[in-house]
Parts: C-alpha cells; structure tokens; sequence
C-alpha cells in the first residue's frame, strides 16, 4: 500500500526520547541571540541565588535566604521568557493550526500578572512593616544588595543591546505606550530589609521574607518597545524572529529594570536608615516602588489582554477604515460585512469579511484588489467570502 | 437574565469576604496579632480574584460586537479564568516560601484563642461560598447565557436538531441536553454530554422555528463555568487555608505546654542553635512538644498541593484556548478527508478553526471548487458540514479552477440555521448567509498579487518593502497551495488577471 501523502510525519512513530528532546530545545535556545542571552542570564541569576542561599543557610541569615528565595522566583520569569522564546519556534500540527506563535504574548500576559501580583505584596508588606516598624539588621545588607544590583546591571547592558532593537519604527503607532525609559520607572521593588523579624533584605531585591519587600526592582522600562518588525515572524518559519524577541524581551527587560531599581531603593533606604536612622524610609520605599512596578506594568498588560481578546490591532486602527472604504469603491461592491481583523501575534494580523457583491460584477478582480488592499495594510491572512446579492 | 445568579453570587460572595477583611484588619489593631494581618491581606487578595471574576462576567455579557472589538466580549470568560489560576499559582508559591520559613524559625501562635475565633469565622464564610459555587462550577442550570435568544431557561423545551454537543471539559451535572424531538424524528434524539458530533443534521427536516431554543443553553454554561472554576478553587483554596489555620490552633491550645507567666522557660525549639548545655532541667519549664510548631509548615505544604493539583486543568484549558489551538473535540485531520469527501471540493488550504470561548467555534478555509455554478451547492453542502461539526462562524474563500463565464450567479442564500445565531462569533444575526458565487479564482490571488502589484493594474500601488515581501510570500505560498491539478488553467488565469 503506497503511502498517499508525502508526509512521513504521521507515519513515525512518536518515541520519546527525553535526552534527545533536551538537546533539541538546547539547541534551539543556543541558536537564537536573544535567547541565549536570556539563558546566560537566568544562569547567572540562578548561580547568585544559589550562591545567596548557601551563604544564608551557613550563616544563619534568615533574611539572606529569604532574598534568595525572592530571587528563585523572579528567575521564573526569565524561565517563562525562555520558554516562550523556544515554544513560539514550533512548527505547527492538527492542534495548533497556527502554530505556537501566541505563546510569547500569553508568557508575557502571565509575566504580568506575576510582577502585579509581586507589587501587590510589596505593599503589603510595607504596610505591615509601615504599622510596626520590626528592627533592621543592617550589617549584611549594603554589600548584597550592592552585588545585586550589579549582576541586575549586567542584565540591563545584556538585554539594552538584544532587546530593543527596533527602536519604535512600526508602520503606525504600535498603540502601547511604552516608553519608560525616560527617567523614573522601571519598577523596582526594591525593598529595604524587610523583616517583621529583623530579617532584612539584602537589598537585592526580593527579599522576600513574611512581606517581601521585592528589593530587586524588575521593571522592563523599555524604552519604546517599538517592536517593529517588518515580516511577521511570529510565524517562525521565516528569520529569527527579532519581534518575537520583542514582545518576550520585553517583559524580561521590565523584570530586570524592576530588580535594578530594587535594589537602587534598598541601597538608599539602608543609607537613609544607617546614616539617619529614619526607620520609616524602608516601608516608604517598598510602597513607593511596587506603585511604580504596578504603573508601568500596566501599558503591557493592556496590550496583551487586547490581544488575546482578539481585538482589532490598535495600528490598524487608522488604516482599516480606509481599507474598508476603499474595498467598497471598487466596482460592484455593494457592501463589506463583518469584518475582523486580530493579532495573532506581534504584528502578524488575520482577517476575514464578508463582501456583497453585484451579480454581474468580476468576483476575481474583486477578490485581488480586496487582498492587495488589505496586503499593504499589513495584513497578511485574509479570507474574503463573496456574496452574490439578489438580482 | 442567565447570568443574573452568577454575579448575583459572585456579588454576595465579595461583598462577605471584604467584610471579612475589615473584621480581620480590625481585629489585628486590637489584638496587636501581626499573623492576623497578614491573613487579612491573604483575604484581601481572595477579594482581587472574586472583583477579577466579576468583572469577567460582566464583560462576557457583551457579546455584540463593536468596533474596537469585533468578536465582541465574550473572551473575558477565559481570561480571567486565566487570571484567577495564575493568581492562585502565584499566591501558592508564597505560601510554600512562607512555610519554608516557618521550618526554619518556628514560632508559636500567640493568643490562640482569637485565632480559633476568626479562623472558625473564616471558614464558615469560606465555606458558604463554596456551596454558593460548587453547583456552578458543575455547570449546574440550564439558562442560557449571552448571546441571543434563549427564551426559555426550561431544558426539557429543546427541540430541533442538536447538531453537535460537545463539551470543552465536562462539567457536569447537567442533562440539559435532552433534545426531546416533538416533530421531528432524527436518528437522535437525546445526546448525552459528551457525545461528538457524529449527527449529521439532515437540512430536509426543519424544525427550527423561530423559537427554537437554542442548543447552546449548556454550552454558554461552559464558557461560565471556566470562569467559575476558578472563583471556585480559589475560594476552595481559601477554606483550606481556614481549615489549617483552625487545626493549627486547636491543636497548639490543647497540646503545647506553655510558659507560665512569670518563669523563664526553655524553649528547645527555638533555641535549639544556643543551647547552654548546662543545667536545662532545673527550675526552668521545658516548652511544650516540638512538633506542634513544624505542623502549621506541613499542614500549608500539603495544602498547596491539593490546590496546585486542582488548578493546573483550569490553568492548562485556559492557556490552550488563548493560544488559538484547534478544539480538542476536533480533529482536524479527520475533518480534512471527510471534507474532501464532499462533492465538488477539491483541496481545501489553510483551514484553521479556534475556539473564541466555550462553545463558539470559528473556521477559516480556502476551499477550491470547479466552477462557479456548482459553487452554490459545494458551498452549502460545505456549510452544513461545519454545522454538523458544531462549527457555526465559518468564512470559506472559494478558489476555482475553471474559467466561468460570468454566469448570473442568482441568489444561493446559504443561511445559517436560526440556531446557529447565537453561535456566531458576534451575535451579527442580520446577515447569517454564506452564499457565494461569482467566479473567484483565489490561487489565482496570491499569484496575481504578484503580478498586479507588479504591473500596479489597478489603483494599487505598493511601495514600501512590504510589497516585495509579500511577493516573495504569496510566490512561495502559490507554490505550496496551488495542487498540480491543471497548472495550465492557472498560467491562463494568470495571463487574465494581470489585465
């Protein structure tokens, strides 16, 4: 019996294999600039908790291990980041006909959601610590959080360059409204030794101990994420896909500035209490910077809601009316008809209509135009179904 | 309205909870009890889901379509479903922290008889909301929500044709799905809740008046019910919590051997890093039994277990519809050859169906044909098919082969069924119709783009960089969608188009 089709996908039997599976994905993140750069820093970020957590246990710090703990969890971010960088390269099968591409924008949605809900405990804790000031311990607090703030510097040099390339360029505004980079932001929760029970925050941003007051201050300013990609490679089959880094590092970019100021705002507060003894500081600056962390996180949340929401891409917003009008000049139109348009993934649009059209007029031609106007918008997918009005 | 009792509950259940709050954040000034107030913030976070939850459900009722968004918004549903498991997941990883640290700096409870106090409170709150939602979160009654019609919330009333019950997760405890066919004698006529679609409605019998109820009673249950799911665990994560916290207590009250007022104690728990290992006997009051304090820690560890075990469907379900996967009641390489299996389909290219929320499926196809006459009844044989699938909005670019001669299409009305209305992605139930006609020769599209752009034929002119990608775009994707059935058909074409 020939086999009738000339993929021998189906035809292979599905063995797994984990250590070839590992190595693939290995490959797949070596192979990429920014992900690789993603995996060196979650590296190091993992080998400074690691290195935070012994230096703790040995020295019975509680706070110390309390930070490393934070800093375990804020390197599950660059973990998602990571794996939405390797998952959105998958080809696509029966399940996902459109391929893995939307799982960037989900791991930056749920990013999000985390750093949100991190600033929420922030300021928890602050509050806490703000009622009943507990008793600092200041001794090992300057030099981690220096350390912290350095390793986190790097991370801000690492993805300055691998991040944001594209400066901003898109064919319209790309609606979100993301320039941080200008001075303030970034959240940083950085937030001084936190410690109901003396336990303190390195200063490097979690310390995370019964509040944790995130010292590390993850923000991605990024400045103008301009993610402006010209080809959609959100469909990974074409080039590397450098707006498919956009969107992931983004989040990652915020993380990071977040973590940095962090641990800018545990250094100031240690040196406000050291040299004025102003207990209060502490509290004020975890409150302060998870307010911060939770208005710059914002802008990307909208845009990420929007887009699983299937809205209407915000840069079409302009030109699809346009489009709209255009198509119903053409000849024997009479109508356009329910017309979507969404985002699939950062800058790849889909969408379909409906077109009423004269009995008499060229189905062909009107089709052509219709795809070649909706093509210079930037729109990609287009499924237009013609209907034949009533004579 | 369906979704009254839902945001009725959901409304009582936030308004209990954040009284709760305050009573916690109150009792903790009196009390000077820190424990309490960081409980009370846990409340406080419990109170940010529930307002999540809500706010879901009330975007979901807008299920028009308007222009920012065209499907209108009945996604909300699924993300904050979303939502509410990554705040749950989230709030797990702290409690396991929180634990980690308790192992290693146990510490007792203070005034434990207050703590006994507002954690029975708690847990009796806890627990009304879980009867609030466990019967919704089943998916318990059969009103319809969103969407259009739904006359009546009586489930025996369903009649017409199920085309397809499938359930994206089987909520159960509903049997709404008996069709009780008066007229009408299809080969089924009850469905169970999770039968696939193997019923082909047949078109001949029509019974769909035009106060068919709508099969979607279950179904708008469904896309509630996700949402609901996640009030649900969260709220179950909650009474778990009570539960340990009034254990906890107990047991600390009846068990450990405090120390008396106005004695120093020896506390062999804590202490145990600067033990003086001299005389720790006499005149000193040894504390009470170690373990008690390492079980507040076990008792939260086990507890984040059950709740991460519970949330990752809701999480897992959530995530695979966002992503625009293919409903996992489908399978799409079946589809493929029953669709080709139709008269006068030749290839179909680029089928991609996804799931908007709960039952409202959507499809996309260019499916060729042989000419435009015939497109009629191709198309709507196409139609029915997809109904039969249980996929209502569907948007098919015919492509041709043969050269028609602009033959008067007539009317070929392909309408959706009246039951499918609510179906459609945007409650759009002016113009339902399918009908296509006219000859559209759409391979001829991708590679006439090339050339029209080429030779700017028409009023298109294309400067920007885009143009060329596309045209390396629409080459490549000529070549893979274009069969090699009658190649030369498509170079005459071509020939035509670039006039």
């Amino acid at each position: 019996m020939l086999p009738l089709s000339i993929k021998d996908d189906e035809y292979k039997p599905a063995k797994f294999n984990l250590l070839a599976k590992i190595s693939g994905w290995f490959r797949s993140i070596l192979s990429d600039t920014t992900s690789r750069n993603l995996f060196f820093f979650l590296c190091l970020n993992l080998s400074f908790a690691f290195v935070e957590l012994s230096y703790g246990i040995w020295s019975n710090s509680l706070g110390l291990i309390s930070d490393s703990f934070h800093m375990f969890f804020d390197c599950t971010a660059l973990l998602a980041g990571l794996a939405a960088s390797v998952i959105s390269r998958w080809r696509s099968n029966d399940s996902f006909s459109y391929g893995y591409v939307r799982a960037e924008v989900l791991a930056g949605f749920v990013n999000g959601l985390f750093l949100i809900f991190t600033a929420f405990f922030i300021f928890s804790e602050g509050v806490e610590r703000a009622l009943e000031p507990p008793h600092v311990n200041h001794d090992r607090l300057l030099p981690v959080s220096v350390a912290g703030l350095l390793v986190n510097l790097v991370g801000i040099f690492v993805f300055q360059h691998g991040g944001h390339g594209h400066s901003h360029g898109g064919d319209e505004g790309h609606g979100h409204s993301h320039s941080l980079f200008n001075g303030s932001t970034g959240h940083g929760h950085s937030h001084g030794g936190h410690g109901h029970e003396s336990k303190h925050g390195d200063g490097h941003g979690h310390s995370h101990g019964d509040g944790h007051s995130h010292g590390d201050g993850h923000g991605h300013s990024h400045g103008g994420h301009g993610h402006s990609h010209d080809d959609p490679h959100c469909h990974g089959e074409t080039t590397p896909g450098t707006e498919n880094k956009m969107a992931v590092m983004q989040w990652v970019f915020l993380h990071i500035v977040a973590d940095t100021l962090g641990s800018v705002g545990v250094i100031i507060s240690a040196i406000l209490m050291q040299k004025y003894d102003l207990m209060i500081a502490d509290p004020i600056c975890s409150m302060c910077i998870s307010i911060l962390i939770g208005v710059s996180v914002v802008p990307l949340l909208r845009e990420s809601i929007g887009i699983l929401m299937q809205r209407t891409p915000p840069s079409l917003d302009n030109t699809l009316p346009e489009c709209y009008q255009r198509v119903q000049q053409l000849q024997g139109v009479y109508n356009l008809q329910e017309p979507h348009f969404w985002t699939l993934c950062t800058d790849v649009y889909i969408g379909t209509l409906k077109l009423l059209i004269a009995p008499d007029a060229d189905g062909k031609w009107i089709l052509s135009q219709t795809h070649n106007i909706f093509t210079q918008a930037g729109i990609r997918q287009l499924y237009v179904q013609i209907e034949v009005a009533a004579m | 309205m369906a979704c009254e009792p839902n945001r009725v509950r959901l409304i009582c259940m936030l308004s209990l909870t954040f009284g709760f709050f305050i009573v916690e954040v109150v009792v903790s000034r009196i009390t000077a009890s820190l424990a309490m107030l960081s409980d009370s913030f846990h409340m406080l976070s419990d109170v940010i889901a529930l307002l999540v939850a809500l706010v879901a459900v009330r975007f979901a009722q807008k299920t028009q379509s308007t222009n920012k968004n065209t499907f209108g918004w009945i996604r909300a549903e699924v993300m904050g479903a979303l939502v509410n498991a990554v705040f749950l997941t989230a709030l797990c990883f702290t409690i396991i922290l929180e634990a980690v640290e308790r192992f290693t700096n146990p510490h007792e409870i203070e005034k434990p008889h207050v703590v006994i106090g507002v954690g029975a409170a708690g847990l009796l709150v806890n627990l009304l909301g879980l009867c609030l939602f466990h019967g919704h979160a089943g998916g318990g009654h059969g009103h319809s929500h969103g969407g259009g019609g739904h006359s009546h919330g009586n489930k025996k009333n369903k009649r017409g044709k199920l085309c397809k019950s499938e359930r994206p997760n089987g909520s159960s405890g509903e049997e709404t799905n008996n069709l009780v066919g008066s007229h009408n004698s299809p080969p089924n006529g009850v469905n169970t809740e999770r039968r696939r679609h193997e019923i082909v409605c047949n078109d001949s019998e029509m019974q769909m008046n035009g106060s068919a109820p709508y099969e979607e009673l279950d179904y708008s249950h469904d896309e509630a019910s996700l949402n609901m799911r996640g009030v649900f665990l969260h709220v179950l994560g909650d009474a778990l919590g009570s539960v340990i916290v009034v254990v906890n207590a107990l047991i600390f009250t009846f068990v450990w051997r405090p120390c008396p007022p106005g004695e120093t104690c020896f506390n062999p728990c804590i202490d145990s890093h600067s033990t003086d290992g001299n005389s720790s006997s006499f005149q000193r009051t040894v504390v009470g039994p170690c373990w008690v304090l390492y079980l507040d820690p076990t008792l939260c560890i086990i507890m984040v277990g059950i709740l991460l075990y519970t949330t990752y469907p809701l999480l897992k379900e959530s995530a695979l519809i966002l992503l625009q996967t293919v409903p996992k009641q489908i399978d799409m390489h079946r589809l493929n050859e029953r669709l080709l299996l139709l008269d006068g389909v030749l290839a179909i290219h680029e089928l991609h169906i996804w799931q908007l929320a709960g039952s409202r499926i959507i499809a996309t196809a260019h499916i060729k044909c042989h000419d435009p006459t015939s497109y009629m009844d191709v198309a709507k044989r196409i139609k029915d098919f997809f109904h039969d699938e249980g996929i209502h909005a569907t948007t098919i670019q015919p492509e041709f082969v043969t050269i028609n001669s602009e033959s008067s299409a007539s009317l070929c009305e392909l309408s959706c069924r009246t039951q499918c209305a609510p179906k459609l992605c945007c409650g759009a139930a002016d113009k339902l119709g399918v009908a296509v006609a006219g000859p559209v020769g759409s391979e001829k599209i991708l590679s006439g783009e090339g050339n029209a752009l080429a030779a700017s034929a028409i009023d298109v002119i294309n400067e920007t960089p885009q143009g060329a990608a596309v045209l390396e775009q629409a080459a490549t994707a000529v070549v893979q969608v274009v069969p090699q059935l009658e190649p030369e058909v498509v170079i005459t074409r071509e020939v035509e188009s670039s006039l």
